[in-house]
């Protein structure tokens, strides 16, 4: 199955399209919205589309366990990120009154 | 013996550094023991080197203690050359400067620097004699370097006035132009020659055809006859001979009268060989030593200072020698250098004489009737202007006419020139001393003070007197009996080798004596009325001005030509001087060289900084825009 | 079936790209969360489609959701510099990123071979396959994974302490 086929049909291509694009719009999100909260689920879709793609190489080589294994880990490392990260945002609203990251910015030159 | 003579010019070097560093310490006395012993000293060893160089078969003491420089196919020794030329100058400047030494003890007595001026005096007899007995042409660019720089130090001895410092810096800087010159000439002849030492160069000139070389070694020729003009006060590099009198009379004496200026004729003798090869220069030396000559003679008519008499008449009787030279007299040339040095220093010490009697008056038209009062100074002087003005059997007469016999073998215009000059020369003597001892005075009250001076001031004026009288034996005219003895005594330095210095057609015994005494008559008359005019004091002389008062305007001034050379030469470069400082330095230097890359940095700064927003978003992009383009590079 | 979940997931993200109320995008990215699932079954790997649910939209999105509550900001504030560059070299980039990315995956003659011969459907994945391969070959992954979790959770507490 081959292009477009491939995309309509559920090829490797199909799958890897719609990772990518995914990809894409997580990281519109984070670039485009200034709210912490939405650029951290942007980062969260953007996990999310790296374990599409990987589970589509997995299942297109046979199925290989090893590949959940590594999910598994992504998805582990995916939730410490959202502690600790949401942690920060709280910690932040605290502080400066604001989830707007914009106004974080006394790193300014 | 022979081992100490490099003393000769150490000696007074010695006697300088211990003057000038520990001289105002130790005293008067101490000062004048040693800034006389050094001169006496080298004088003596100067009497030996001298007898045993009249020893030796060819008449050459060659000593060298050592290379100086030698790089590549240049080499310099550090030697020393005694020859009849330099021989003589060698007596001459530690003779004639002993005497002013001596003479200096009386005239500088009350002044505050003492030791400073027997210093200076000191390293110039010092730097004379390396320029006279250096064997190599370096060597002698040395000595003509430090005499220019001791003559700086000496003329803006006075150092309080305004006017001395400026005077000195004239003279070196007039001096620095001509010095361009001899350094071009040095350069062009070790080009030609492959060496700089004297005696290779005259013997290499000795077995070169005429045409070999011609146009080059002209300009070198030429270029060192500029340096020449430097220092020795030829038009057009004159300007600072009058001006140096701000300096002490003694020192007039000794460098602008008999040593320093005659450097530039000494080193025209010295290369005869090499100029007799260039007879375009030869020609240009001629005519400018004559033009000189009557140039100088014509606006030393007018001067009231008595200083400044005496140095337009030092530039005119330069321009008497440089007549010679060019005449291919060198010989002849070199005599009036001779005779010159005995009365000319013999009228400065007396002028000096005058203006120490008369409270340091220098004014003529304030002086008169001393003759009185100081009989030993009226005397001897007496002697130096029948001397200058070449009245028959003085020293002067010989070397001026034998001047002017050759000059007028060259070209008749010459020797008229020559004789108007003689004649200008004889009426502005005499106008000198009859203003000064003649007559009435016109001050009274300096008038009254005036006194003979002491014996320290007037044996060296006696010695003088004996000397310019017994110069005339040197040379006196084959035309007149003599047999001119100079001329064979020099032979040996200025015709080295196997090349005869070209002479001109031999006119004859009669036609010397025709030429002679045209001009003695002239030149008499011409005294006579200067004596006339001025013995009964200025009336005379004050109607004749107001008759010609533009021409008498005109030659009071000089010219104009100080003035002339401050509008057109000095004003454009000092505009130009400031003109390069205002764009050069300040805009291009500082502007953009120093403040520009400054800038840049800071703008450059300045756009940097605006990706430094503080903000996660911006930097989030610029990874994507990173990754963004990895992508695109990866797609190609 | 495969477009349908497609379509679901990116419609979800879309959707929660360009919401103004933070909690519908909350919502919306839930449902972004449940088409992935879906694709996960379509890749014969429902363990994977539990997992997902439990704990993206589970325990991750409910997180989400309790922060934004308790932070009380539902609508985004008033842009500070409107039309600011950062949006259109964003975009630019964003479109760029993506173009670019999909053509060279279409393109990819080893994907589309790889597409072909691992076309055939493998065994599902089950739950005694991930656990044979997690606890006897990757066991120290695994107990280094805990340990992430222990410091996460630790970190969360020190940082959200008011008084240490």
């Amino acid at each position: 199955m081959t292009g477009m086929d491939a995309i309509l049909q559920g090829g490797l291509q199909g799958y890897l399209v719609v990772a990518l694009l995914l990809f894409s719009i997580g990281l519109a999100a984070v670039l485009l919205r200034r709210t912490l909260l939405m650029q951290f689920m942007g980062v969260e879709l953007m996990l999310n589309a790296a374990n599409v793609a990987l589970l589509a190489f997995a299942r297109f080589r046979g199925g290989d366990a090893q590949a959940m294994v590594f999910y598994l880990f992504i998805i582990a490392v995916a939730a410490c990120e959202a502690a600790v990260g949401l942690a920060l945002v709280i910690g932040l609203y605290r502080h400066r009154d604001t989830t707007d990251s914009d106004r974080a910015a006394s790193l300014k030159q | 013996m022979n081992k100490y003579y490099w003393l000769i010019p150490i000696l007074p070097l010695l006697g300088s550094a211990f003057n000038g560093l520990l001289g105002k310490r130790a005293g008067k006395s101490a000062v004048t023991i040693v800034g006389l012993g050094v001169v006496l000293g080298a004088l003596l060893l100067a009497l030996s080197a001298f007898f045993a160089m009249k020893g030796m078969p060819d008449h050459r003491l060659i000593l060298n203690y050592g290379e100086w420089m030698g790089t590549g196919s240049l080499s310099v020794p550090f030697g020393l050359a005694v020859d009849p030329l330099s021989g003589t100058m060698m007596l001459v400047i530690t003779g004639i400067g002993f005497l002013i030494h001596l003479y200096s003890v009386g005239y500088m007595h009350e002044d505050e620097g003492y030791a400073r001026f027997f210093c200076y005096l000191n390293l110039f007899v010092f730097f004379m004699l390396t320029l006279v007995m250096g064997s190599s042409l370096v060597l002698m660019f040395v000595g003509w370097e430090g005499v220019g720089l001791c003559s700086y130090l000496l003329i803006g001895y006075f150092f309080e006035t305004d006017f001395a410092p400026d005077a000195g810096l004239k003279a070196f800087l007039t001096n620095r132009v001509g010095d361009l010159g001899v350094v071009i000439g040095m350069m062009v002849l070790f080009a030609a020659f492959g060496t700089l030492t004297v005696s290779d160069i005259l013997t290499q000139a000795g077995h070169l055809a005429p045409e070999v070389g011609f146009g080059v070694l002209t300009f070198a020729t030429l270029m060192l006859f500029v340096g020449a003009t430097g220092k020795s006060a030829q038009l057009p590099l004159y300007l600072w001979l009058p001006d140096a009198m701000a300096g002490p009379t003694p020192v007039s004496a000794l460098i602008h009268a008999a040593t320093m200026v005659t450097s530039g004729i000494y080193m025209i003798c010295r290369l005869a060989p090499v100029f007799t090869l260039t007879p375009i220069t030869m020609d240009v030396v001629a005519w400018v030593g004559a033009a000189t000559a009557l140039f100088a003679a014509t606006i030393g008519l007018v001067q009231r200072d008595i200083k400044k008499v005496l140095a337009y008449s030092t530039v005119s009787q330069l321009g008497y020698m440089f007549l010679g030279l060019g005449a291919s007299g060198f010989a002849a040339g070199f005599f009036h250098v001779f005779t010159h040095a005995w009365f000319k220093a013999l009228l400065f010490l007396g002028a000096g004489s005058v203006i120490h009697a008369m409270h340091h008056e220098q004014d003529l038209f304030k002086m008169g009737g001393l003759k009185s009062k100081m009989p030993i100074t009226f005397w001897t002087m007496l002697i130096a202007t029948l001397a200058i003005i070449g009245f028959p059997g003085t020293s002067g007469f010989a070397s001026k006419d034998e001047i002017l016999y050759l000059a007028y073998l060259k070209s008749p215009a010459l020797w008229a020139i020559g004789v108007i000059a003689a004649c200008c020369t004889a009426f502005y003597m005499l106008r000198l001393f009859t203003l000064t001892f003649f007559g009435k005075a016109r001050d009274h009250h300096a008038y009254d003070h005036a006194h003979e001076s002491p014996n320290t001031m007037t044996l060296p004026l006696v010695v003088l007197a004996v000397g310019t009288v017994l110069a005339v034996f040197l040379g006196w005219p084959k035309a007149f009996g003599g047999d001119f003895h100079i001329e064979g005594w020099l032979a040996p330095a200025t015709t080295f080798g196997q090349l005869h210095a070209a002479h001109g057609e031999h006119g004859s015994h009669q036609l010397a004596w025709i030429l002679a005494s045209v001009s003695t008559i002239l030149g008499l008359s011409s005294a006579a009325f200067g004596y006339f005019s001025y013995k009964d004091g200025l009336a005379v002389s004050e109607a004749r001005a107001a008759k010609f008062p533009f021409l008498h305007h005109l030659l009071l001034n000089k010219y104009f030509v100080d003035e002339g050379v401050e509008l057109y030469l000095l004003r454009p470069i000092r505009w130009f001087g400031n003109v390069l400082w205002k764009l050069f330095d300040v805009i291009l230097i500082d502007g953009v060289g120093v403040n520009l890359p400054g800038a840049l940095a800071r703008v450059f700064g300045d756009f940097t900084a605006l990706f430094q927003t503080g903000r996660v978003r911006n930097y989030a992009l610029s990874m994507a825009l990173g990754a963004a383009v990895l992508l695109y590079v990866f797609l190609k | 079936m495969f477009i349908t979940f497609a379509l679901i997931t990116l419609l979800g993200a879309l959707g929660m790209l360009l919401q103004k109320n933070i909690i519908v995008a909350g919502l919306f990215m839930v449902v972004a969360f449940f088409g992935v699932a879906g694709l996960f079954v379509l890749l014969g790997n429902p363990v994977a489609a539990a997992l997902q649910i439990i704990v993206y939209t589970g325990a991750i999105m409910v997180l989400v959701l309790f922060v934004i509550m308790m932070l009380n900001s539902h609508e985004e504030e008033k842009a500070q510099a409107p039309r600011s560059i950062q949006r259109w070299v964003s975009l630019v980039v964003v479109a760029a990123l993506a173009v670019g990315s999909v053509k060279l995956v279409l393109a990819s003659a080893g994907l589309k071979a790889l597409g072909i011969s691992g076309a055939a459907m493998p065994q599902a994945m089950t739950l005694q396959k991930v656990g044979m391969a997690l606890f006897a070959d990757h066991l120290l992954g695994f107990e280094v994974a805990g340990l992430l979790l222990l410091a996460a959770m630790i970190g969360a507490v020190a940082l959200t302490k008011r008084n240490l």
